[in-house]
Order: C-alpha cells, then structure tokens, then sequence
C-alpha cells in the first residue's frame, strides 16, 4: 500500500472518537431518511394491494331489516357484481368471572364458506364458526383475555346472558377500515342469532361493482342507483358509505403523515450535514501540519484532495454499513406498526430498492458536500501556514510590533464586562472563559445552534401539536359533554327515566335526546354525504357550540337545524338562511340552516335540531331511546364507575339497556388514536435532538482539543479536575440554553406550521393552534440534561490531561 | 527532592531523564537552572512544579510532599496557592483580559475576598508597570508585555515559590532585563525564584546556579569552581570528586609537599600562608566558596609552594580530584586548561611579588 493510503487507513483506525463520531453523525441521517423512505414506500405499496386483496365493499348499505328476495334484487342490479347481506348489531360481552363489559360489532351472515367481500382472514382456530359459536376479529384479543376455546358472556337486551365459545380469530383488514372509534368485531351464523335474541334478518348489505372499482364517483353513481331502486321497493336505507377497491380509507392521511415524517427526516439529514461539516472542518484543522508535510516532501494539492475526499468517502461507506440494515428494519418495523395500527397486513420484508438509493446517495453525498469546503480550503494550504499550526490563527500568541485590531465582537464581551465591573458586578473568571470561550468559533457555533435549535424547535412544536390535537378533540367533546350516555333498546317516558336515574348516587341532571340517521342531497337530490342529526332539549346544559355563524337551537324550531362546518365541504357558499336539502326517513325534506358551527368529522355531516322537533318527528314525544346524564364528577374513572353502576341499575329495575358507557370513552379512543401519531412525530423529533446533542457533543470535543494548551495552562494556575470540568460544561450549558431561546422563538412559527399540516391530514380542516409549558419545560430540561452530558465527556477528557501532555502541545 | 527518578517510555523503550536527583533549595533564593536541550531540565522543572510525577522519589515543598497520595486535582489546587509558574510562551489565556488573567488564580485558590481580587490583580499588574493595559486582551499587547502579565499572574495568590520555565526565552534584551529586575527585587523581597535559562548572561544573575547534564545534577562546587569545562567533565568530576573536611586552622597542604589531589573549596574559608624569616608566617590570600587551589604544581609539576591551611573560624569543606583525573580532563579541555593556565600566571605574579617583598617561599594558591 502506498505510504498516503496507508495514513487515509491511520487517520480512519487511530482517532477512534472522532471515526465514531462523524461515522454516527452521518449514519443517523442516512438511517433517518431510510426508515422514513422505507416505511413510505413499503405503506403506500402495502396498503393498498392489502386492503383490495380482502375485497372490500365498495357500497355498504344500512338499512332496515331486509331478507334474502332483497339480496337477490340487489345482485340483479346493473353494475353491481357482487352482494353480500350481514346482520350487524352491537352487544355486551365478558370472559366469565370478570366484571368488565366490552361492546362488540357481531356480525352475521349466511355462509362463511362463500364469503366473498370484506373477507375474513383465519389466523387462529376455525375460519368457519358452527352454530352458537363465534369468531373474533384480532382487535377484540387487546380488551378481552381470551383463548380459541374459551368462553364468552354474552348479554341480551333483557340483561340474561347467553354463552359462546371462541373457535377463531380472524382478521377484517375491510370492515370498518379507516373507522378508530369502531367497535371491535365478533362473528356468528345467521342461525345463531336467535340465541342472542336477534331476528334472523339481514340488516346491511355488502356491495362490489363491476368496472372501475376504484373511481369513486362512479361507485356514488351506482350506489344512488341501487338505493333509489332499493327505496322504491319500499325498503328503507339508512346509511350508505362508499368505498374505491384498492384505496384505503385512511390511505390519503397516512401518506400526509408519512409525508410530514419525511420531511423531518430531510431536515435530520440536513442537520447530521452540518454535524458532519463541522467534525471534518475540525478534522483538516488538526491535519494542517500533516497536510504541511505532504507539500513539503513533494505532495500535490489534487493528492491531498484525494486523500482527504478518499477519507470522508470512507468514513460515508462505513456509516452505510450499520445505517443501511438498520434503516431498513426500522422501515419495516415502522410499516409494520403503522399496519398493525391500522388493521392491514404486509406484504414481507423486503429491500426497498428506492429506499436504497437514497440511503446511499445521503451516506456519500452529503458527507461530501458537507466536507468539500473544507477539504478544498485544506488542499488549498501553503506550506508556510501549513507547518505554522496554530500561531496562525486567532489564539496565537501576538507578535511584538504588530497593529492587532479587536475582532468587533470581542470588543463587545471585553466592553460588557467592563460595564459591569464599573457597577461592581464581577462575573467569575473561570464563567467569563466559559462565555467568551463560546463565541470563538463562531461558524462551529452557528452550526452546532442550527442543529440544537431545530431539534429543540421541532420538540417543542410536537408538544404544541399534541396538545392542539388534544385540545379541539376536547371542543369536539363540548359537543357530546354528557358523563354517561345510557341508551335502551326501547323508548321511555324521559320523567321515568329521570326519576330512576336521579336515585343513583352522583346523578345530577338527565336529558332524553333523539338522533335522526339521514343523508344530505344535492340539488339533484344525489346523496352527498351522511348526516347524523342529534336531537338535545334546547336548552341542553350538554352542549357547548362554538358558533361560527347564526344561533343555537330554539324549542320552537320546525324544521331548522344547526349544521356543522363540514358542510360547507359540499356547499362551500352555505350560509345561514340557507336551505338544505336532506333525505330523513326516505323522505326528501328542506331545512333552514339557522347555526353553522366549528366542527370537523370523518363520517358524515354533523348537526343538531331541538329535541321538542325531532321528537315528534320520530313520533316519540317526551320519550326517548337515548339519555345523556350529567353526574357531579368528570373524571373518566367516575363516568366509567357511574356507567357500570347505571347499566345495573336500570337492568335490575326491568328497564331494556341496550348500552350504558361513559362520556369520555369514545374521546378518549380517538386521543389514543393521535397519540400514537404524536408519538412518530416525537420520536423524529427525539432523532433531530440526538443529532442535535451528537453536534454539541462534537463540537464541545473539538473545543477541547483545540484548547488543550489552554487547560494546561488552567491546571499550572491552580484549576481543579472541578473547575476545569465546570468551564467546560458551563461553556456547553450555555450552548444549551442559547439553543433553547431560539428554538422557544422557532417553535411558534413550526407549532403552527406543524399542527395545521397535521389537522389538514386528519381532518381535513386546520385546528387552532394551542400552546403548552410542557413541551418547553421538558425542552428546557432535556437540553440542560444534553448540553451537560455532551461536555461531560470532553470535559473528564480535559480534567485527565496531565499538564506535561498540553503544554508539550506547544 | 530526594532521589528524584523519571522514566518515560515510548515505542523505543524506556529512558531515564531523571536518574535519582537530589537537590535542596531555601526560601529566598534565586536560583537558575541551565542545561543542554535534552539535559533533563525541563523535566526537573516539571517535579517542581507538580506538573509531572516522579516515577521514585520524594519532591517536598514548604514541608508538604507534593506527590504522596495527592491526586493531580489536588495537586493542582496546592500548585494554584504556593506556587506561581512563568512559562517561556507566557500562556496567558487569550479570551481573557490581563487584569482578568491576573484574576484568575485568586478564582480558582479561592484566595481573597471575590472583591478583593480586582484591586489585587490591578496591584500587581502596578507591580509590572501594566495597570494601563489592565483592560486589553493579550494580543493586543506585546510579547514582553504579555510576560510581565503572566508574572503577575503568578504572584496573584502570594505564592512563596516562583517558577520559571525560560522566561526570557522569547524576549529581546529590553524585555529581558527589565524581567530579571523583577525576579531580583521578588528575590530580595523573600520569595524563592527558581528559573531555567538557557542565557548564561542569566545565570550570574542569580544567587545560585544549578546545572543538569545526562539528567544529574553536577556539583554545585565544581560547577562554580570550573565554569569553563564542558559539561560532560563537570560531570565526570561530579562522580570523581571526593568530600574532605578541615578543622579551623588544620594544614591542607604543606610546603615543599609533592600535591596528589586539585582542591575546589565547597564551604568555609581557607589561607594561603607564607612564612616570613623575620615575622614568622604571613596571610597573603584567603580563598573562598567557588575557588579551587592546588593546580599549579598539578599543571607544572614540584612541590606545594606554600602552605594552605582551613580558616580559623570555621571548618572547611573541600571538594578534591585527583592528579590523573584533573591532568586527563586537562588534557582534552584545552579551553581549560587555557583559563587556568592564566589563573596560574596571574598567581605566580602574585605570589612572586608578595615573596620577593617578604623573602619568604613561594606558596600556592588559586583564584578564579
């Protein structure tokens, strides 16, 4: 090997630390984009193909009871290819001995041997459940301990409970895909349904077409068609929801969020550049009097450029040797959460060739674009400067005679200093060292600041964002504040309701409310988008609008209604005043729009109308199936105590329960839903911190080197192991908290840039954004704990050099 | 330091730089070190100083031993109270003001009143003449500017020791000189200044001179006594010489006596007596600490010329070569052999006139 080969291979193995160092630095970015790009591509493959392989309905219809002669009709439908009829209901189940309730989704169909849309897939057990047996969907396992073989309590409207056995679990990647608040789903045969006190009948249809699944308009179009006919046979349909055959329905905020979680992990690779910069910068610093010796003995400046680039491609290779395999399980870890989350399955693990190429392209480019100024700058060095080291720079020593003028900034901190002094306030040397000491290298600092700050920025802008989720998650809450929600399976008087409800122990305010499922029509009376309407009294205490236009509901209003802001997705000029046009019942109707408030939902159109109305629209005047109680606490331990104590309550009084569940649990599903969103933005944002410590870590290492003599000198005067350690942390500290101020002042513009990003994805609207101490507390004290733990080690390194090492160093 | 041993290691092996110095100095002194480069100097320093340890040996300082179970951390704590250090680059911190570097040891000792340190500092930048450029950054400054700071530095705390590692080393004359003063006056004031020079205009500056060869010390004695020899022969003589004491009054050489041995005298007085016919004997010399006698019968051959005997008021201590030792460095030392060669005639003068005066016998003396 050639002797300058040979020292490229010594100044890759000698210096450990600093290989390690600026090897890690660029592996973290080369990881980061990996796993981003991966888990990307792996998701938007996946995902589709997944969900079009279990033949999801395109159409599904809710609709009143029906029998086979309906499904049959529907089948004979134009355009329609397939058809499959369900039974669909919710129930009470429990594992024997155990007092917890969940509510499953049981679905039942005929045959499940000739299943043919929204299928099922066997993982444990029997695919095909016997009569009075069941299967469960793999969802149902996180809230109910049981095992194929297992027993499961079922309870019936008239609180007798019925017992199955498990024989499968299966996966339903189709139904209800995109739904988070869904229940999870249970699986018998038709004529099991008698058992759990079910008529046989079918209750909701399973749609595919033939053509172009996958344009979703032309899904609306024969939907409306088969509805339209499906009415005009005089049978009612409900609710109907489209679907294209190979999107998923949370395809589009999947790949917002992906999109979002690579864009950090460009901005990491940006960073781990600048990382990268500043350690080679350091690195040709040190190298100066060897590259002094190359030109003095004959070598070239294209030849130290060679060697140099040949180093820092090294240095790229070695890093896409650990990130490459790690990037890649990280993508398919990621994928594969993200799946699980979701409910769909992967197609394998696998290389993502594109993924590949990025990661390549980000191990060797940026390390080289990151180092070529300084290696040029290097390559560049006259021999002269080379061999005079350091007493070329700015922390040489002056020669005599010589007109040196203060850099400005300098000028500054000595002029400060002695501002202060003159007011008798003197700082402490060893702190004065550490301060000045920060701004010497003021284009390392800049660098190591831009790395810090973007970390602690984007860190705080996640707390923001979560708690901006959080936040309008809890406005949507205003909108269903009620403690527990007790619905039956038959109407009662409300005064009968009220006075049973009254007698439990915390109870303090019940109200009957109606609902009225139904469908919002163009002007051509299509089918726009599902409208649920909720029937509260007028003055509901249970209902906290934020009004955007107009007013809240009257009891005298006929015909009116409160619309939520979605609606202006279909009818972007919707306006108070305005009329609507709405199928109820079959029925085609105008209503006046008398509110329009803030408000954004997945499914359907949300709205209110006075209770006084609705009720005796649905000929259930001072009667209702459902009932909103307000109990004297709001803790979610409390609702879900007074839920339970309430089900049992009006059970044992002969009252027919259908569910009784506390107000909180549905919102507290879709928290849990954005948290583990959060949680991916704040583990990128934990990366952008580790490159961002990594940069502090190295710089405060490079500082040190550099300022070897300097220590020496320390120790000679009568410095400590402790108050060498504490120039140097407090030199990191003060970094850290400079870092701090101007991520607290970035982190507005990203909270906000962040959160409306986010909301745009999930729901479609952006949010207001809400700030949070949490975020920047946690900030504040991780960055302290960091910029500690990055000087901590270059300073023990400082405190172990012996004085006889540095000021050999001359 | 008792027995000092330093050995290094690298990738050739292991070297001693130090082989087992012994060396004592006392408060008030101010003592230079000199040495060729690779003589060990620095290193000596260095055990003074607490910067490196001894690999055996003991270095006490103001009673304390610096390096039995004392960490360097603390080691550096103690070296911050009593003991100020002047390096050959200055090494002043560059970030920091003069009066701020002037500071800085009061910090780090924990000496003085935190409001005290400023007006200490600007004395001692007083002290060096620099309370002008208190405010200004070291480069700002000229070098024997920014050596005057360090000395301030190093007498912030009060230290009773001063060291210094080649403090002139990078200074023209001006600058040095003006150093020196302030090394002397500190001297008189009763701080111990220690200090490695190269300059041999220094060295008789100070009040003693130490030289180290080959990591030894040579004797002091000869040192003085023989300044002209290479330092490889002081170090010869050094192994060779042997300690000899006399009673007041007791004869070291007697006249019309063959000579065996060359005399260097290491402490007390000695008398070169001629013996007049009429007055009986007569005092024509009294050599002191650094002169040597002996060498003219060495160097020409015959008898002692006259007798030399111990002072009266104290015993004397002599250092003494013998015959063919002092000859064979004689011989290959030209440069020598040349100065005592003229220290012989300038004697023989001497002695002749004070004998033709008297009539009495030649005797034998030597005077630097």
């Amino acid at each position: 090997m050639k002797p300058r080969w040979r020292k490229v291979l010594h100044d890759l193995i000698d210096n450990k630390a600093r290989t390690l160092l600026v090897v890690f630095s660029i592996a973290v970015g080369v990881f980061s984009i990996g796993v981003i790009a991966g888990a990307y591509q792996i998701i938007s493959q996946d995902m589709g193909v997944s969900y079009a392989a279990n033949v999801p309905a395109n159409i599904e219809l809710r609709m009143t009871n029906f029998d086979e002669d309906v499904l049959d009709s529907i089948l004979n439908q134009p355009n329609v290819k397939d058809a499959e009829a369900r039974r669909v209901f919710n129930m009470r189940v429990r594992v024997p001995g155990t007092e917890k309730w969940v509510t499953l989704d049981m679905n039942s169909f005929e045959s499940f041997e000739e299943n043919s849309i929204n299928l099922l897939t066997p993982l444990e057990g029997a695919s095909v459940p016997a009569k009075r047996e069941v299967l469960l969907e793999q969802k149902a396992l996180t809230n109910l301990d049981v095992n194929v073989g297992d027993l499961l309590e079922f309870q019936l409207p008239d609180g007798s409970i019925k017992t199955l056995p498990v024989t499968g679990i299966v996966q339903d990647t189709a139904s209800a895909a995109g739904d988070f608040l869904a229940s999870p789903f249970g699986y018998v045969t038709m004529d099991t349904l008698p058992y759990l006190g079910q008529p046989e009948s079918f209750n909701r249809a399973l749609v595919t077409v033939t053509g172009d699944g996958d344009d979703i308009a032309y899904v609306r179009e024969v939907g409306a068609a088969l509805k339209e006919k499906l009415e005009n046979n005089g049978q009612l349909v409900v609710r109907s929801r489209f679907s294209e055959s190979h999107k998923h329905p949370l395809a589009d905020t999947i790949n917002a969020v992906l999109g979002i979680l690579l864009a950090l992990g460009i901005l990491i690779v940006f960073l781990s550049s600048s990382l990268i910069a500043n350690t080679l910068s350091a690195l040709l610093n040190q190298h100066l009097r060897h590259i002094g010796v190359i030109k003095l003995v004959g070598g070239q400046r294209n030849q130290v450029f060679v060697m140099y680039i040949t180093l820092i491609m090294a240095f790229g290779v070695i890093a896409l040797l650990i990130a490459v395999p790690f990037g890649g399980a990280g993508a398919y870890g990621l994928a594969e959460f993200i799946a699980n989350e979701l409910n769909f399955n992967l197609l394998g693990y696998r290389i993502v060739p594109l993924a590949f190429l990025i990661q390549i392209l980000v191990g060797l480019f940026v390390p080289l674009i990151a180092g070529l100024a300084p290696v040029v700058n290097g390559s560049r060095i006259t021999v002269l400067r080379a061999l005079s080291g350091g007493l070329a720079d700015d922390e040489g020593p002056a020669r005599s005679g010589e007109e040196k003028r203060l850099p400005w900034f300098d000028w500054i901190q000595v002029k400060v200093t002695r501002i202060l002094a003159a007011r008798g306030i003197h700082i402490p040397r060893p702190f004065v060292i550490s301060l000045r000491n920060t701004f010497r290298r003021k284009s390392r600092l800049a660098l190591t600041l831009f790395t810090l700050t973007m970390g602690g920025a984007i860190f705080i802008a996640v707390f923001n964002v979560r708690v901006s989720l959080h936040d309008y998650i809890g406005q949507i809450g205003k909108y269903f504040a009620a403690d527990v929600s007790l619905d039956f399976d038959e109407p009662y008087r409300l005064r009968e309701i009220e006075q049973a409800a009254m007698k439990v122990d915390g109870v303090e305010r019940v109200e009957g409310w109606q609902f009225v499922s139904g469908e919002l029509l163009d002007a051509n009376g299509d089918v726009m988008e599902n409208l649920n309407m909720f029937g509260p009294p007028a003055d509901s205490g249970l209902v906290q609008p934020n009004l955007l236009d107009g007013r809240w509901i009257r009891a005298d209003d006929v015909k009116k209604l409160a619309i939520s802001e979605s609606a202006r997705k279909y009818f972007p000029n919707l306006n108070v005043g305005d009329q609507v046009h709405l199928k109820i019942e079959g029925r085609e109707e105008l209503w006046e729009v008398i509110g329009i408030f803030q408000f954004m939902d997945r499914e359907g159109v949300l709205a209110y109308a006075p209770y006084e109305y609705v009720s005796q629209m649905n000929d259930l005047a001072n009667r209702s199936y459902s009932f909103r109680l307000e109990t004297e606490e709001h803790s979610r331990a409390y609702q879900d105590a007074k839920a339970e104590e309430l089900d049992k309550f009006f059970r044992d009084q002969g009252f027919k329960v259908r569910v009784a569940e506390s107000g909180r649990a549905s919102l507290d599903t879709a928290v849990e839903s954005l948290d583990t969103l959060v949680v991916f933005l704040l583990i990128m944002a934990i990366l952008t911190a580790i490159v961002g410590s990594m940069g502090l870590t190295g710089t405060m290492g490079m500082n040190v080197l550099e300022r070897t003599r300097e220590i020496g000198i320390m120790r000679a005067i009568g410095a400590d192991d402790r108050a060498v350690m504490r120039t140097v942390i407090a030199e990191g500290i003060v970094i850290g908290m400079m870092s701090f101020a101007l991520a607290v002042i970035l982190s507005i513009p990203f909270s906000y840039l962040l959160s409306t990003i986010v909301s745009l994805a999930i729901f479609q609207s952006a949010i207001d954004v809400v700030f949070t101490y949490q975020g920047y507390v946690i900030w504040l004290a991780l960055v302290l704990a960091l910029s500690t733990l990055a000087s901590v080690i270059p300073a023990r390194n400082a405190a172990r050099l012996t004085i006889r090492e540095v000021l050999a160093y001359e | 330091m008792h027995g000092v041993v330093k050995r290094f290691k690298n990738a050739a092996g292991e070297f001693t730089v130090l082989k087992g110095v012994d060396l004592t100095i006392n408060r008030g002194e101010f003592v230079s070190i000199v040495g060729k480069s690779g003589s060990g100097k620095s290193t000596l320093l260095n055990m003074i100083t607490g910067i490196d340890h001894p690999t055996d040996g003991k270095v006490v300082i103001g009673g304390t031993d610096i390096y039995t179970g004392v960490s360097e951390s603390q080691r550096s704590k103690w070296r911050g109270r009593n003991l100020g250090i002047v390096f050959q680059f200055f090494q002043l911190l560059p970030m920091l003001t003069l009066l701020e570097n002037a500071m800085l040891p009061m910090d780090y000792a924990d000496m003085y009143d935190f409001d005290e340190r400023p007006a200490r500092a600007m004395d001692m930048l007083k002290l060096v003449g620099l309370e002008e450029f208190a405010n200004k950054l070291p480069m700002l400054v000229s070098t024997g500017q920014q050596q005057l700071a360090a000395i301030a530095r190093a007498l912030a705390c009060d230290p009773p020791l001063l060291v210094a590692d080649e403090p002139t080393g990078n200074l023209d004359t001006k600058s040095a000189n003006i150093i020196i003063d302030l090394f002397e006056e500190l001297a008189r004031r009763g701080k111990t200044v220690l200090m490695v020079t190269h300059d041999p205009s220094l060295t008789s500056r100070t009040t003693r001179n130490i030289i180290i060869a080959d990591g030894e010390l040579i004797n002091e004695t000869i040192a003085k006594s023989m300044p002209w020899l290479r330092h490889r022969h002081m170090m010869e003589f050094t192994k060779l010489a042997e300690e000899r004491t006399y009673q007041p009054k007791a004869t070291i050489i007697s006249r019309e006596e063959h000579i065996e041995n060359f005399f260097m005298i290491r402490k007390g007085e000695v008398e070169v007596v001629l013996h007049d016919r009429k007055n009986g004997e007569n005092i024509i010399s009294r050599l002191k600490p650094g002169e040597f006698f002996g060498e003219i019968e060495l160097l020409r051959g015959g008898k002692a010329i006259a007798n030399v005997r111990a002072g009266a008021s104290e015993p004397v201590e002599v250092l003494t070569i013998k015959r063919e030792d002092f000859k064979r460095v004689m011989d290959v030392s030209p440069k020598t052999a040349d100065a005592v060669g003229k220290i012989v005639q300038e004697r023989l003068e001497v002695h002749r006139a004070a004998d033709s005066r008297k009539g009495g016998l030649f005797s034998l003396f030597g005077r630097k």
